[in-house]
């Protein structure tokens, strides 16, 4: 992969740095320097005085088994999560297609459930399928009661994602594939969306930031999930902080990773398309 | 009067990384002089230009305006920079703001003018560069010669002692050109000392006191516009008015 | 349970929790957007540490889970003897996220303005900060209308976290989920909720849409 950058407001905000520049640049990280220590000593001073950082707290995070249990909590993480893609990214792109359509009721009911989905909270979908659907006498398993709503929860944003992706595609090329005799339906199937889903292959890792994030209000409806493993690993061994630290800890390298992806894709796409 | 050169360039060297990008470059523009630059793409005609006012940093060597030596950094290179006008080959019109606005804003922010005195000098340049009527409107919906004039007039406003052209014409529709070209024209017959890159060879005959052509980071020959275009010295330039003419 | 049954019953609170949902979220995006201001000019400055400090508060809490963050303020901080009530660690929670992503859209903002702007300026004698307050920002923030609209948005998603502790008075998601479990609201009660949240999501999208209208640079 090329290492070209794209320019950044950091690099072309400053001239470069004359004598008195580069003296007080020299105070200033000196300072910043200091400031950023005496944080992290008091955190690590708060951490010490309240005992937090005993070995009894983070041993048990060099044994094996901890980590077995960990890591079949995240394999559940990880399903619902895939789950809850996989729903979401299907009805997301009906969602477009009924958006993007001429038959007027398809595409003002498209447009409503896009608004519904993205401007109702994750968790109400949840309680609903906590609280509501087990009285209708449908019984799901906890597993789904958390992936179902974070899957409704997301398709709206990811139908726009859809419909961002295919809008991106010049005008010229639905109309290329009409005058080649094509359907509308064959235009877009062949020519438009397989083109589109270049550009919206970032937007959908970087959608799975979002379901994996939702999936953490697992706990409400008792999936065994990396959250829930916590908890029990934390009765274990009556370590609540550095378990739960931990865990966040996990949560925020693995959406890290999925971020730094999607950039990388769309860094590439945007190279490709200036290339 | 002074008698120091308006811009005065003495054994300017600069690198990009390994590229030698101007070789010891000796340069002087005095008062009242047009000064065309003239050279293949990728000559250092445009980095010789923005080193003037130090929109690129030189390795070596010295650049005085009016005599002053420009320093690195600070109020004084503001003020320097200020005593120059410079043109870009993009425009850089400040897009959220009205034409009237980008012109006023330096006066108003950089020289203390009051805002009112800003405003009718500014409707002045504006209206001398024939874009009085478009005061009001957001460079955007200006066409290219619109805001490249509008741009010359934001650069007046200063007051400059000089100003420098970087490739003024050159992101112009050709429909456009000439109408910039005529205003750079006027302020060259008004006496404003120019130093102007640019690829208008028509603009360089009839206009310039004195035509450099320059390649490969140096300048390689230097002279009046009869003589440059009829005589030119060198091989290389002779090539290049050569290739010119082909199209 | 019929809409006026469940709302001659519970109205009053529908109506309170609204209003503490609107509170929380106007409080969380005024603070996220100023502490988003403080980290992106902790981003773009000239100093290094605090670069590197400001990517690493983004990435942090553009990265965590809202459940994980709350948890971590309740549960974990009062064992480092670092006591908020539930009120404010919700409010921190919704603070904290919103302002990575702030800083980001700033940032993305700030990266649309041409280079070309700051050499214009730069030529015509203005000085550093003067580029700042009158290019930069200036455009910056008209750059950010819709992201930070959307922010919004998401922020009013993000105080649903106020339902995972006791709140007093309930914001809108706990409300229903008090109802749920102390009667049997049905579809109904999560129904008005949800009214509540996109009628509020659509106000902000409207209100968003025409102040970027107003501001947006022509290019």
């Amino acid at each position: 992969m090329s290492k070209t950058k794209k320019p950044s407001i950091r690099d072309y905000l400053y001239e470069p740095p004359g004598p008195r520049t580069r003296t007080w640049i020299r105070v200033g990280t000196a300072l910043a320097l200091g400031l950023i220590a005496a944080l992290v000593y008091a955190v690590i001073h708060q951490f010490a005085v309240t005992g937090q950082l005993k070995a009894k707290y983070w041993s048990f995070f060099s044994r094996w088994t901890t980590w077995r249990f960990i890591g079949q909590g995240l394999l559940t993480t990880v399903e619902v999560a895939l789950t809850a893609a996989a729903i979401t990214f299907a009805a997301g792109f009906l969602l477009m297609r009924g958006r993007l359509s001429r038959h007027a009721i398809l595409w003002r009911l498209s447009a409503g459930l896009i608004s519904f989905t993205r401007g109702v909270p994750t968790l109400l979908f949840i309680y609903f399928f906590f609280l509501v659907v087990p009285r209708t006498g449908v019984k799901l398993s906890a597993f789904w009661k958390i992936a179902l709503p974070v899957a409704i929860s997301a398709c709206g944003v990811v139908a726009e994602a859809f419909r961002g992706g295919v809008n991106a595609v010049p005008r010229g090329q639905r109309e290329a594939a009409l005058s080649l005799g094509m359907t509308e339906r064959r235009a877009f199937y062949r020519i438009l969306f397989p083109q589109a889903f270049r550009y919206i292959i970032p937007t959908l890792i970087a959608e799975l930031v979002i379901v994996l994030k939702d999936t953490t209000f697992a706990y409400i409806v008792s999936c065994a999930d990396l959250m829930q493993n916590a908890r029990v690993l934390i009765s274990n061994y009556d370590a609540l902080v550095s378990t739960y630290l931990v865990v966040a800890v996990i949560y925020i390298l693995i959406n890290y990773g999925l971020n730094r992806l999607s950039e990388n894709l769309a860094g590439r796409e945007s190279r490709r398309k200036t290339a | 009067m002074s008698e120091h050169p308006v811009i005065e360039l003495r054994h300017v060297e600069k690198h990009f990384g390994e590229l030698h990008v101007l070789k010891d470059i000796n340069l002087s523009v005095a008062r009242g002089e047009v000064v065309v630059v003239i050279g293949p793409s990728g000559s250092g005609k445009s980095t010789l230009c923005r080193t003037i006012n130090r929109l690129e940093t030189i390795d070596s060597g010295e650049i005085r305006i009016d005599g002053e030596r420009i320093p690195r950094e600070g109020k004084n290179l503001a003020r320097l920079r200020s005593q120059i006008g410079m043109v870009f080959q993009s425009f850089n019109l400040f897009p959220h703001r009205t034409v009237l606005d980008n012109v006023t804003i330096a006066p108003v922010d950089v020289l203390r003018i009051p805002k009112k005195q800003a405003r009718e000098e500014a409707l002045r340049l504006l209206e001398r560069v024939g874009v009085g009527d478009q005061a009001r409107k957001v460079p955007a919906q200006l066409s290219g010669g619109q805001q490249q004039r509008a741009a010359i007039a934001r650069a007046l406003a200063m007051h400059p002692k000089a100003m420098l052209f970087d490739e003024p014409t050159s992101a112009l529709d050709p429909e456009m050109i000439g109408e910039v070209l005529n205003v750079m024209t006027e302020l060259a017959r008004e006496g404003m000392t120019m130093l102007v890159v640019t690829h208008e060879m028509n603009f360089a005959r009839r206009v310039a006191s004195r035509v450099i052509f320059m390649e490969n980071g140096s300048i390689l020959e230097e002279g009046s516009p009869e003589s440059f275009f009829t005589h030119p010295q060198t091989q290389r330039a002779q090539a290049f008015l050569q290739s010119i003419q082909d199209h | 349970m019929s809409v006026s049954a469940l709302w001659d019953q519970y109205g009053s609170q529908y109506l309170l929790a609204l209003l503490t949902t609107w509170k929380l979220t106007a409080l969380s995006f005024g603070l996220a957007f100023a502490l988003g201001i403080l980290i992106t000019v902790a981003r773009v400055g000239p100093i290094r540490p605090l670069r590197r400090f400001g990517d690493f508060y983004v990435q942090i809490f553009r990265n965590i889970p809202g459940a994980a963050l709350l948890i971590l303020l309740v549960y974990a901080l009062p064992y480092l003897k670092v006591l908020f009530a539930y009120e404010t660690c919700v409010l921190i929670a919704t603070t904290l996220i919103p302002s990575a992503f702030c800083s980001e859209y700033l940032m993305s903002g700030m990266n649309m303005i041409d280079r070309g702007q700051i050499e214009a300026a730069r030529a015509l004698g203005m000085r550093f900060f003067q580029i700042i307050r009158r290019i930069v920002i200036p455009q910056a923030l008209r750059f950010s209308v819709l992201p930070m609209t959307n922010l919004m948005v998401a922020t009013m998603l993000t105080t649903s976290l106020g339902s995972q502790v006791p709140l007093n008075p309930r914001e809108l998601t706990g409300l229903v989920s008090y109802i749920n479990t102390h009667a049997t609201g049905g579809v109904t009660a999560f129904v008005i909720s949800a009214a509540f949240y996109c009628g509020t999501a659509l106000l902000i999208g409207l209100a968003g849409s025409r102040i970027d209208r107003k501001v947006r640079i022509l290019r």
